[in-house]
Parts: C-alpha cells; sequence; structure tokens
C-alpha cells in the first residue's frame, strides 16, 4: 500500500464520518446506483470520479438527502454519519444540510444580493449575534471562496448578476459560511479558470483541517491533487476506492485503468 | 498491464516512439559491448575506437529519451501503467547510458592493454563474460517489450552467474599478480574491465526490475539472491 505523506503529516484520526451500506437508488425504474459500500474519512478529502451517468451526482445526493425532493427518486440500505442513521424519520433534513453542506454542479444562487447568498444560512441557524460578526463570515467566506476582490465593491449586487465561475464560487462561500462538518462538491471548478481552480483547491486543502470534504471531478488531474482517497463509479457500482496514490499509479480493477489513462477499455 | 489503446491515439504513438528509442539504445549498448569485448581479444585498436566514438549516440539517445518523457508528463499527465511506462522508461534510459560508459571505457583499456604483455587466458575469460552479460542484457530488453514477468525473473537470477564469473576472474588476476609483479598493471586494468562487466550485469538486473515494476505496479520484493559473499581482498 503506497502511503500518502500529506495523509500522515496531517491526519491523526482515520475514523468513518459517513458510512454507507448496500446502498441501492432508483429512479423510478432505473436502478441508478447498486450495493455501494464506502466509507468517508473524517477530515479526508474523497474524490468521485467515473464516466458520466455512473451515479456520482446521485451518490452525492444521498449523502445529504436531496434525493428527498425528487419524487420518482428511492433510496435503500443504511447511510450513516457519526453512527446515527441518515434517513432516520426523526432526522429533520434541513438540520441535516446546515452539518452537510453541498455545491452543486451547476451554480444556483439564490435570487438576492451577493452578501445575502451567503448571509442567508448563518442568519436562519443563528451562528451570528450582530451584524459585526455576520459581516466578517461573509467576508472571510467570500475570501476563502478566492472572490472578495472581485466582488467586495458590490455586495449588495444581485448574485445572478455574477458571471458563471463567479457564481460557483458565490456558491462555494454560501456552503462553507454554516460551517458544515462534510462539503460535498459537485465539479465546483468546471465552470472555473486555472487560478480560481488552484484557489478552490487550497480552500479545499484548508478545510480539510475541519472537515470532510467530497469532491465530483471529470479532472482526473484535480481528483488526484485534492484528494486521499479516491472511489471510482461504472454503471452504477462502485468499482474501486483506495487511497488516492494508489488509484493513480496502480489501480486494482482493469476499469478503473481504463478509466483514469484515457482508454476505450 | 492494459492493452486497449488510448482514445487519443497520439498518445500511443507517443509512448510508442519513446519506448522505440530506449530499444535502439539498447542495440546501441549490446553492439558496443560485444566490440569492446572482441577489440580486447583480438587487439584491434580501430574497433576499439570505434566504440569509445559510438558512445556519443547512445548518449545523444538518452538526452532524446529523458525530453520526450518530459514533454509526455507534462502534456499528457500520465497515470497508471501510462504512468509506471515512462518512469520504467526513463529508468532503463540511464541504466543504459551507465552501460554504454562501461564499454567505452572497457575499449580504453583494451587499447592500453594492446601495448603490454598478454596475460594467458584473460581476454578470452573476459569476452565469455561480456558475452554472458550481453546476453543478458538482451534477454532484459525483450521481457520489456514482451512485459514477461518470468524472463525477467531469469535475468534477476542469472546475475549471480555472472557475479560468479567476475569472482573467480579477481582470484585469477590475483594469482597472476603474485607471481609476477611485472603484470600488475595489466592486471588492475583487466580487474577493471571484469567489474565494469559485472556492473553491466547490475544494469540488467535493474532493467529487469523495471519489467516486474511496469507490469505489477510494485518493485520486487525479496533482493535479487547473492552469488557468493564478499571474497576477502574483493576491491568492488
Ligand atoms: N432527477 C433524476 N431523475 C431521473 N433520473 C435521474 C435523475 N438524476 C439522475 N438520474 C439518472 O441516474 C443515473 C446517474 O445520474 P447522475 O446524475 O448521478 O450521474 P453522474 O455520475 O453525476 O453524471 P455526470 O458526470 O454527467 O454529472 C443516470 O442514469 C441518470 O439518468
Ligand atoms: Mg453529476
Amino acid at each position: 500500500m503506497m502511503k500518502d505523506l500529506r495523509l500522515e503529516s496531517r491526519l491523526d484520526t482515520l475514523t468513518n464520518k459517513i458510512e454507507a451500506r448496500k446502498v441501492q437508488v432508483y429512479y423510478g425504474t432505473n436502478h441508478a446506483l447498486k450495493d455501494v459500500d464506502v466509507n468517508i474519512l473524517d477530515k479526508t478529502v474523497t474524490a468521485f470520479i467515473g464516466p458520466s451517468g455512473c451515479g456520482k451526482s446521485t451518490f452525492l445526493r444521498c449523502l445529504n438527502r436531496m434525493n428527498d425532493t425528487i419524487p420518482a427518486c428511492r433510496v435503500e440500505g443504511l447511510l450513516t454519519m457519526d453512527g446515527e442513521d441518515i434517513y432516520d424519520p426523526r432526522v429533520d433534513p434541513v438540520q441535516l444540510r446546515a452539518k452537510v453542506g453541498m455545491v452543486f454542479q451547476k451554480p444556483n444562487p439564490f435570487p438576492k444580493s451577493i452578501y445575502d447568498n451567503v448571509a442567508y444560512g448563518p442568519k436562519i441557524h443563528g451562528l451570528t449575534r450582530n451584524k459585526a460578526e455576520l459581516d466578517e463570515i461573509v467576508e472571510k467566506s467570500i475570501r476563502k471562496a478566492a472572490l472578495w476582490n472581485e466582488v467586495k465593491d458590490r455586495l449588495h449586487a444581485p448574485g445572478t448578476g455574477l458571471s458563471g465561475g463567479q457564481q460557483q464560487r458565490l456558491c462555494i462561500a454560501r456552503a462553507i459560511a454554516t460551517s458544515p462538518e462534510v462539503l460535498l462538491m459537485d465539479e465546483p471548478c468546471s465552470a472555473l479558470d486555472p487560478i480560481a481552480t488552484a484557489q478552490v483547491e487550497e480552500l479545499i486543502d484548508e478545510l480539510r483541517a475541519q472537515f470532510s470534504v467530497v469532491i465530483v471531478t471529470h479532472s482526473m488531474q484535480q481528483a488526484a491533487r485534492v484528494s486521499q482517497r479516491t472511489a471510482f463509479f461504472h454503471l452504477g457500482n462502485l468499482v474501486e476506492y483506495g487511497e488516492t496514490g494508489q488509484i493513480f499509479t496502480n489501480p486494482s480493477d482493469p476499469r478503473t485503468e481504463s478509466y483514469i489513462t484515457g482508454r476505450i477499455g | 498491464m492494459n492493452n486497449d489503446r488510448h482514445i487519443a491515439r497520439a498518445f500511443d504513438r507517443d509512448l510508442e516512439a519513446v519506448q522505440a528509442l530506449v530499444l535502439r539504445m539498447g542495440g546501441l549498448v549490446e553492439a558496443a559491448l560485444s566490440d569492446a569485448a572482441a577489440a580486447l581479444e583480438d587487439r584491434d585498436d580501430a574497433l576499439a575506437l570505434r566504440v569509445r566514438e559510438g558512445d556519443t549516440a547512445i548518449d545523444a539517445l538518452e538526452e532524446q529519451v529523458n525530453s520526450e518523457c518530459a514533454r509526455l508528463i507534462a502534456i499528457r499527465a500520465p497515470a497508471a501503467s501510462d504512468l509506471r511506462t515512462v518512469l520504467s522508461v526513463m529508468k532503463i534510459a540511464s541504466s543504459l547510458e551507465r552501460c554504454g560508459d562501461y564499454a567505452k571505457n572497457l575499449a580504453k583499456r583494451s587499447v592500453v592493454l594492446g601495448t603490454m604483455q598478454p596475460i594467458p587466458g584473460a581476454a578470452g575469460s573476459i569476452r565469455r563474460m561480456a558475452r554472458q552479460v550481453g546476453l543478458l542484457l538482451k534477454n532484459a530488453l525483450d521481457a520489456y517489450i514482451a512485459r514477461d514477468i518470468g524472463l525477467a525473473e531469469e535475468v534477476r537470477q542469472q546475475d549471480q552467474d555472472v557475479d560468479q564469473m567476475y569472482s573467480a576472474l579477481f582470484r585469477e588476476f590475483l594469482t597472476h599478480m603474485m607471481e609476477d609483479p611485472r603484470n600488475i598493471t595489466a592486471c588492475m586494468h583487466l580487474h577493471f574491465i571484469a567489474k565494469n562487466i559485472e556492473r553491466v550485469g547490475d544494469h540488467a538486473t535493474t532493467i529487469a526490475e523495471q519489467v516486474i515494476y511496469l507490469a505489477t505496479g510494485s518493485m520486487p520484493g525479496e533482493a535479487r539472491p547473492k552469488g557468493e559473499a564478499v571474497i576477502s581482498g574483493d576491491a568492488g
């Protein structure tokens, strides 16, 4: 097994934050995820890779119950966070989503000001006592999302007036403003230029000190750069899951090999 | 190993091209080694000179392999078996370049030895050893082309025969030196030659290990068997 030096230096615990056992997802009769078993480690970046339509976003949405909002969608199996069943009827999905934040594949700012987009979460969850504290969280979050210099002079302009890449970073700022325990990112950099991408990757690396981050990405380089664990999905199956360095130098499944080396397979 | 083709076919072409360069290097090194040993036995200074001059081509090929690999890494960001291919190509090229230097050194010494009283049987023994090592090198490269772990493993095992040949020669030269001190200069040259050929064998082993790394993703775990413990008074 290859050792990841970054993991050794930064991680003292390898505790499971989220555990998935025999997870099945159906959209009507479409069996989109089959028997997915995986442990998402705390304070670790986990990358989900795989061809389009293999179920990465679907699995991500299972983790904060976003699939509940899709009528045809049915989730089976066991999903726990810190040992507690995420799908327990007593769990309030809204509370869950405060702990499990998400950045979506398509940027979706609220039709509100830039400031309010970021302030919204901390406000409804009562994370601040006054305007000064809220201002501070907003600024810190926007700075971390590498957007501050571009928007600091127009915080009260609508978020929807930003460019695609700026909107994506705004959504990242919004997601981290509530200090979630788990951050799910669905292709967060697909609309970003290389500099903003590097800044978001730096942010992800920083966030790992406090949270567990799950990122879906179509960039193999990005998955290799930012994650310590990688999961490869194919046709609704979790084909291979392991230490990122291992997956990218010596994957054990030929389907993983074909995918990451760009072969027809 | 993955034999499927890349979606980007230029990637396949690049990988094949750089591997072809390494094989060309291998051919040149095998020839240099065998020519240098022949020059020694036949006291053929012209052939020795050609070997020395030929080394520039080997060095140039290594540089070309390195720059091609750097380009491949920058442009293609190879992963998994592609990455291992690139890494092993660079390592093999560096081994072959060293082997080329050893052949060149042999050729140099052969010219010097040509001016001295021959040591009976020595040049013949050196040539046999060079032939044996040349075969190891060839097998290692064949194993590389075919990604043949079995053959690579054989090379690793057979290198101990070379180590034994070296030890035997070392004792022989020692005897000659003790018998007649006037043989010392020639025997020292012959000893360096034998030692260098033995090192070529080590490089063949390194190449065989790269084949195993390439095919399996990990270096062979067990240290290769050692033919003989260090001989007392062994200079190497
Ligand atoms: N809302 C939905 N309603 C019905 N089927 C869906 C829905 N979302 C996803 N699916 C189906 O589930 C399967 C997995 O889709 P999913 O969006 O999880 O793939 P993905 O791996 O995220 O792909 P991409 O890389 O293109 O984003 C696909 O067959 C898709 O058609
Ligand atoms: Mg998706």
